[in-house]
């Protein structure tokens, strides 16, 4: 398996992940669990951060070309800022202009609250399709494929890493 | 389409989420250390709050109004902003799953605040059809976006200025929101006349 082809000048959004299966060549990590808010010391207490097990689990993700690893280890990986940028474009902004846009071009055409609905309806589904199809785009581009960047010294606090 | 315009600017400038009614502080100070973090969690709380504000308006117009549960409202539209947040990540997953991971690698999980519940129980105040509704959440969700990313902006520049020890980190970043905060007062002058 090889790297995504990414320019390495371009600055690095780095994250932490955790070693958690190796299979071959190939490392399998899973990130560590950020909070919306990040700046409250009663975190654990509500809810924010985390979000399960099983959440983390489904977030699993290999890494192309990453070095002897072992299981528990804590990685900082990165992806170019520009991706990252279009993969969150990609996702949510691309949905949700074509959904508000597709509203108030009925609503100013005269359609009600249900026809105003059923446009915003129409609006998110085709937006989700052109968001699937950009993403298949970026992905065959390796754009959304993390790289290894340096391993987390031991005893090491990843925010401050970062 | 006049009306659109002027609900958009006031829900982005003039009453902006962070700055004019100072909701969501919490993700303002903790995510606004990068920009591109600031704008990647921008746009996803942007697609929550729009989303979340259909599901409240439809419970707010059908259940809650004529029913007289009033007294169920914020309680109602938790779970509503719950089931959103859900909703968005089983939707993204189902759309790309590369794209899911990545996401999910640099971005926050839960993207949810104050700031969502604020914008849905401010909806209740200003009684919009659907669509306005709709729009207003966007354009609230818009100026949250906004203020992120000038802020972020704000403190990448401050974090290479010599600012004094006891001053340097939150101390700072405060006094630059009240600041900034004092900037979009500005904007309370305009109005639709």
């Amino acid at each position: 398996m090889t790297g995504p082809d990414l320019s390495i000048d371009e600055p690095l959004l780095e994250s932490v992940a955790r070693v958690v299966a190796l299979e071959g060549e190939t490392v399998w990590l899973e990130p560590e669990p950020k909070a919306s808010c990040s700046g409250c010391m009663s975190l654990a207490m509500c809810g924010a951060k985390g979000g399960g097990v099983r959440a983390l689990a489904a977030r699993r993700f290999p890494l192309p070309g990453a070095p002897a690893l072992k299981i528990g280890e804590r990685v900082v990986v990165g992806l170019p800022e520009g991706s990252v940028l279009r993969a969150s474009a990609t996702a949510y902004a691309v949905p949700i202009v074509l959904m508000v846009g597709a509203g108030i071009t009925a609503q100013t055409n005269g359609a009600g609250d249900l026809g105003g609905a059923l446009a915003m309806f129409g609006g998110l589904a085709v937006g989700l399709i052109i968001a699937r199809l950009i993403a298949s785009r970026l992905s065959g581009r390796g754009e959304l494929t993390p790289r290894f960047v340096r391993r987390v010294a031991s005893g090491g606090d990843c925010s401050r890493n970062l | 389409m006049k009306d659109v315009i002027l609900l958009m600017v006031s829900a982005t400038l003039v009453n902006n989420v962070v700055l004019a009614r100072f909701l969501g502080l919490c993700s303002f100070m903790g995510v606004t250390t990068k920009v591109d973090t600031a704008i990647g969690m921008g746009m996803a709380t942007t697609f929550v709050i729009t989303v979340s504000s259909m599901g409240d308006w439809a419970l707010e117009t059908f259940l809650l109004a004529p029913f007289d549960l009033g007294y169920l409202r914020t309680v109602t539209f938790i779970l509503v902003i719950a089931a959103a947040v859900q909703f968005t990540e089983m939707v993204i997953r189902k759309v790309s799953p590369a794209l899911f991971r990545t996401l999910g690698i640099y971005l926050p999980l839960i993207t949810t605040n104050c700031a969502v519940l604020g914008v849905a129980l401010l909806l209740v105040e200003g009684r919009y059809g659907f669509v306005d509704s709709t729009v207003f959440a966007f354009a609230s969700a818009f100026g949250y976006s906004l203020v992120m990313v000038v802020f972020a902006g704000l403190r990448e520049r401050l974090a290479l200025a010599d600012v004094p020890a006891i001053m340097a980190g939150p101390p700072i970043g405060f006094i630059t929101a009240g600041l900034l905060a004092l900037a979009f007062m500005g904007f309370s002058g305009i109005s639709a006349n």
